[in-house]
């Protein structure tokens, strides 16, 4: 057991209860932070001892706690990521959701390592944050207003330029929207927490935004992290570059051409060639970015600006894989600028561009199966353009069918016939990503696990791609389990994924040991730094089992997946039938510690030294 | 035979081209390709191939499928046959 906090840390828990505007300073039990690292870590465990199992998501007893990690603000590449926790109203399970920019550097400049809002304000707000505490705010001058809109609106109301750093809701946060999501504008790049919908959850409070400023808090790393730093700087930039050139869009190409990109609701998963370039990051870069943007310390600008001048559109955002994937190839749209502009929207309205997209393209399916009336609503068509942008208003405002949209695919299935399950793709309630459940096996047994649901941030894709357990179930549900492990070690450090992956490995390795050792002086080895990452993801498990939503029958996957393989092309006649997900499910239960219905064991419990979380739990 | 060439991302930036269509012997295999390319573009040589191998900076798909499901770099082309060369698929 650690006896003091590492001064990486800042060492401090910010509680901010929004009914009376009073705060309360925790200090950080070093012990709490040897357990659980930090980030999605912290964020976890606050979750777990101050939601009652039984709250609903929009209950003022859910909180939305925000987190950064021990490397955050130190001479680390890519570590400005902030966590966010809270329980999801998509889910009704733990989520955390992260994000990038400036914001979370400035966070930890202010020694609270973790931000928890409790309760629910009585009129709009946003809160401020400084090193001296917190301050909650009147918004009511921003209701209804976009979340750029609100980002400028604060700055300008504090007088601080970018240096006030502001994660805000759009109007789709505001109407609970149950994919709302968060967007930071910094001065070097935008950052979205996209998924879980932590933008509804802080409309549910009233809080319309967050902002931060910078405290004078420098974290002390015990090891030489520069060097360390300076030392793995050529293979980070050699194994990012083409994040760095195309960002995440140059992913359209290659997974098209292996045959796994989900089109027409997953009807197929591939697509012309010429509709696959149309969309590219290597078309975009081309034609559309004006400019590279970036996290704070961070030389791999995998952020872009892209431009429609004809239109007046400049500096957007560029869209990320997954937002071509869920409002492009799953709608059959394969028009560039209107890839943009969508993305645009989305993040305007503050909406997560792949429930929304998944969610029209399974209504889409449902109207021309003959599930939907006629007359309930327009733009219900594949390749209707323009009703895409149409419909994110509707949907934000809660407008006409927007109100069902907004609920996400899985309420909106409820209310149809039994027929309209056939055509959801997600699970747990939360919508897939672009990357496919039946053409790579780790994400059919990843997604079923997964704390998310539908999260490619839980098992990842990257070395599928690269031929591991892509095509085969043999050792897979391991894989899977320890890729989890790896993920939650991550967000637990508030690194990036995409440069970590890139730069230190897709798997815990030694580089995550020496890193964490360097940074706190504890001498951990590769074991013990995946062991953190598991005792995370178990806490999460415990979270959602005692909350009757993680079993195994949740554990499970969509009807297709389960049931339609793959029609055509290069990955043709993959899917995962129900009873090769049953023995995967039980070779990963067995892996984990887990009992037959997926609980974990009190050996396990013991083993991870999660015996105080289960009590709390058990309690709530 | 012809082999369809396709390239993506910065493996397309040192080619200049998003596809080529060439002329190869029978019996070539993904290894023989791989060599040409780096003997005729500059920009290639010493990326694609590591002691005869797939360089680990980059991915081959014959056909769509990754070539380390086939006989890696050893893998046997046809006539009418595709390589899609690419980095490594990252980030998402």
């Amino acid at each position: 057991m650690s006896e003091t906090l590492p001064p990486v840390y800042g060492g401090e828990i910010l509680h901010i209860h929004l009914d009376t505007g009073e705060t309360e300073i925790e200090a950080i039990d070093p012990d709490d932070a040897r357990r659980f690292l930090g980030g999605n870590g912290f964020v976890s465990k606050q979750v777990a001892a101050h939601v009652p199992v039984d709250a609903d998501p929009f209950d003022p007893e859910n909180v939305l706690a925000m987190a950064v990690g021990p490397m955050n603000a130190t001479a680390f590449q890519s570590t400005s990521r902030g966590v966010l926790g809270f329980i999801s109203p998509l889910t009704d399970g733990f989520f955390d959701s992260t994000f990038g920019g400036t914001l979370p550097r400035a966070q930890k400049t202010t020694g609270f390592e973790v931000i928890v809002l409790h309760g629910r304000a009585e009129e709009l707000t946003y809160v401020l944050i400084t090193e001296d505490g917190a301050e909650v705010k009147s918004a009511e001058n921003l209701a209804g207003q976009e979340t750029y809109e609100t980002c400028q609106a604060i700055r300008d109301r504090e007088g601080t330029g970018y240096d006030t750093h502001v994660l805000a809701a759009g109007p789709a946060g505001e109407n609970r929207v149950r994919y709302a999501c968060l967007l930071h504008e910094s001065k070097l790049r935008e950052g979205v927490a996209g998924r879980g919908g932590s933008g509804a959850v802080l409309g549910s409070k009233n809080v319309k935004a967050i902002a931060v400023q910078e405290g004078d808090f420098q974290p002390d790393p015990e090891g030489d992290l520069r060097q360390r730093a300076v030392q793995q700087m050529g293979r980070l930039m050699a194994d990012t570059e083409m994040l760095q050139n195309y960002g995440t869009a140059g992913l359209v190409n290659p997974v098209n051409e292996m045959g796994k990109l989900g089109q027409r609701n997953l009807q197929y998963e591939q697509t012309d060639r010429e509709n696959a370039e149309a969309i590219s990051g290597e078309t975009l870069r081309e034609e559309y970015v004006t400019d590279d943007t970036t996290c704070a310390n961070c030389a791999v600008k995998c952020g872009k600006h892209v431009s429609i001048e004809a239109e007046g559109l400049t500096e957007a955002k560029i869209p990320e894989f997954e937002t071509l994937f869920g409002t492009a190839t799953m709608q059959e749209v394969y028009d560039p600028e209107y890839a943009i502009k969508v993305n645009d929207q989305c993040d305007r309205l503050g909406l997560d561009t792949i429930s929304f997209g998944v969610t029209v393209a399974f209504a889409r399916e449902c109207y021309e199966k003959g599930l939907l009336e006629k007359d309930i609503s327009p733009h219900l068509e594949f390749g209707d353009a323009n009703g895409l942008i149409e419909l994110t208003e509707r949907v934000a405002r809660r407008e006409g069918f927007g109100n069902e949209l907004a609920e996400g695919s899985f309420r909106l299935a409820a209310s149809l016939a039994d027929e309209a399950e056939q055509y959801l793709y997600g699970c747990k309630g939360l919508e897939f990503p672009a990357h496919s459940a039946r053409g790579l096996k780790g994400m059919s047994i990843g997604y079923a696990t997964a704390t998310r649901g539908g999260s490619h941030h839980d098992t990842r894709p990257t070395l599928q791609y690269d031929g591991e357990h892509d095509e085969t179930i043999e050792g897979t549900a391991e894989f899977a389990a320890r890729i989890q492990h790896f993920t939650a070690l991550g967000d637990s450090l508030t690194q990036c994924r995409f440069v970590s992956e890139g730069g230190w490995g897709g798997r815990v390795n030694e580089n995550y040991a020496e890193a964490v050792s360097l940074a706190t002086g504890w001498d951990l080895s590769v074991e013990d730094v995946e062991r953190i990452g598991e005792r995370v993801y178990n806490l999460e498990r415990l979270i959602n089992t005692a909350r009757g939503i993680a079993d195994r029958d949740t554990d499970t996957l969509p009807y297709r997946v389960m049931n339609e393989p793959i029609p055509a092309g290069p990955s043709e006649g993959m899917y995962c039938p129900p009873e090769e997900l049953e023995d995967m499910l039980t070779e990963y239960y067995e892996f984990r510690g887990w009992n037959d219905n997926g609980h974990p064991t009190t050996e396990t419990v013991e083993r991870l030294e999660l015996e105080d979380m289960a009590e709390v739990l058990s309690h709530q | 035979m012809n082999i369809e060439l396709r390239f993506f991302a910065t493996v397309r930036e040192a080619v200049g081209e998003r596809a080529i269509t060439r002329k190869f012997e029978a019996d070539t295999t993904v290894r023989d390709v791989l060599s040409v390319l780096e003997g005729e573009y500059s920009a290639l040589d010493g990326m694609l191939l590591d002691d005869g191998e797939v360089a680990s900076s980059i991915t081959v798909l014959h056909n769509g499928v990754h070539v380390t499901h086939l006989d890696g770099s050893g893998t046997e082309l046809v006539d009418g046959d595709r390589l899609a060369i690419t980095p490594p698929v990252t980030g998402g």
